[in-house]
């Protein structure tokens, strides 16, 4: 069932989440190391083509392979085609030619396989989940899915965190809030023209929207497209 | 009418193969692809799905861009022949969805259907290997059972929308598979929000925004998730007023 993986994995994030700060990034790297057989993860946010932030490391090779990668601008999470499209490669010393910069130093450091995949939402990228292995294989299908699933929860809780939302005690980044149908991103257009803003500052008004009202973020979606909702300089006015 | 289907099968192989070598991009390959069911398969509305990371059946080519229909499509993550097509692996064939069982199988569907005044539905999987990725969804408005014929040349038609996705040579990997996949479900995100963007600036629907783009990227034979990429960034800036439209960029032009 289409929701199983989700729930799935968002179970797995809540059970890595220790503190009293809201669930953030690090609890994604955390359950995706315990749960998926990696070795480390980690995620960087993106803004604009080349600068990257990195936000969490679950272990020291993992930060150390994000500054390699930005240093040399080469690597799974520095190649971003900007189509969306993970980067994986099983084996990371086959990829030498690719990167020469870059793998002989990740082999050496200890990385034999590394998976990189964008937080993606059509033309908005706000960051990589990069994982790594110390022994060279591919993923399994099941890995893979629930990686994008991963990938996935820290695109939304990335946006949410932009507008405080993600610091709400019953916070949940999936279920209606990461509702994927066409008039999430026609709103998303329609909103960035209403705002003057970018489409990701449009999407993180949308989901803040929608959390604010309690309702699911297709509802709002469709009543923006439908034109009973526009958003001006207030936090959303109806039309 | 077998050696017509054939022929036209056979044109159509080859304008999908032309689109496939040269300036390749896969949303315009998938609407093509879509065009061409409706035309061969005597059919009145062809739609593809495939399913995303979480296994939920996305639509990323139709036919038609209403949206209306839209909802069609999406009514079949919880039940429907796509769906039912989509686990099974097996092609879903409903000659007339008044008689028989489909009003009891799939009760939201099937009055949905009929509402839009469907009486036909088909659903064919696409197979990749031993993975359902999506499925081809075929409506019509008289009652039609696919013969043998038109059963098989909606496969073959859906193994070449496969081979699309695929594209490179090298695709043997599930990793490469799943990259693809990703990257047509991202363009389809891309081109609805350009959607909404030039919907919002001309005051017009999301679906006559589609023909919007669709006639810029004819004319000025630009590929859809390009021209979806321009006028996101601006490249190509859209026109109000009495000439509204898109248009490339002047300089010192506010997209």
């Amino acid at each position: 069932m289409a929701g199983d993986r989700a729930v799935k994995v968002w179970a797995w994030i809540a059970a890595a989440h220790i503190g009293d700060e809201p669930v953030s990034v690090a609890a994604v790297c955390n359950a995706a190391v315990l749960r998926l057989g990696i070795d480390g993860a980690s995620v960087s946010a993106v803004s604009g083509r080349r600068r990257r932030e990195p936000l969490f490391a679950s272990n020291e090779l993992s930060a150390v392979l994000e500054e390699l990668q930005f240093t040399t601008g080469e690597g799974p999470a520095a190649d971003g085609s900007g189509l969306g499209a993970p980067v994986l490669v099983g084996d990371l010393e086959s990829a030498a030619a690719r990167w020469p910069g870059f793998v002989p130093e990740a082999v050496a450091a200890g990385a034999r396989a590394m998976f990189a995949v964008p937080l993606q939402a059509g033309a908005i990228q706000v960051g990589v989940l990069s994982l790594y292995r110390a022994i060279a294989g591919p993923l399994t299908a099941g890995e893979l899915a629930d990686v994008l699933v991963f990938a996935d929860v820290a695109l939304h809780m990335l946006l949410d965190a932009a507008s405080g939302v993600s610091g709400s005690p019953d916070y949940r980044p999936l279920n209606e809030f990461s509702d994927r149908r066409a008039v999430v991103h026609q709103a998303t257009g329609m909103i960035s023209v209403q705002l003057e803003v970018s489409l990701e500052e449009a999407l993180v008004r949308l989901r803040a929207h929608a959390f604010a009202r309690g309702t699911g973020i297709g509802q709002v979606a469709g009543e923006v497209v439908s034109r009973r909702l526009r958003f001006d300089s207030g936090a959303g006015t109806d039309a | 009418m077998a050696a017509t289907m054939e022929e036209r099968l056979a044109q159509t192989f080859v304008e999908l193969a032309d689109t496939l070598v040269s300036g390749f991009d896969l949303m315009e390959f998938l609407h093509l692809l879509t065009d061409r069911c409706v035309e061969l398969l005597e059919v009145d509305a062809a739609g593809l799905l495939l399913a995303d990371a979480r296994g939920a059946l996305q639509l990323v080519a139709a036919s038609t861009e209403q949206a209306r229909l839209a909802e069609l499509f999406q009514i079949q993550n919880d039940e429907g022949p796509c769906l039912d097509c989509y686990r099974t692996g097996s092609p879903v064939i409903v000659g007339d969805l008044a008689t028989g069982n489909a009003a009891a199988q799939w009760p939201r569907f099937a009055s949905a259907a009929k509402k839009m005044g469907f009486a036909a539905v088909h659903a064919i999987p696409m197979r990749l290997r031993e993975e359902i990725i999506g499925t081809l969804n075929l409506f019509g408005s008289a009652p039609n059972v696919l013969d043998q014929a038109v059963a098989r040349a909606a496969t073959a038609l859906v193994d070449v929308a496969t081979i699309g996705i695929l594209q490179e040579r090298a695709a043997r990997e599930q990793e490469l598979v799943s990259g693809q996949l990703q990257v047509a479900l991202n363009s389809r995100v891309m081109i609805e929000q350009a959607k909404g963007i030039i919907a919002e600036r001309l005051r017009i629907t999301p679906d006559q925004a589609f023909i919007t783009l669709r006639h810029y990227s004819r004319n000025n034979n630009l590929p859809l998730t390009q021209l979806a990429r321009d006028v996101i960034s601006g490249t190509v800036a859209i026109a109000e007023g009495t000439q509204a439209g898109l248009r490339p960029k002047t300089p010192g032009q506010r997209r």
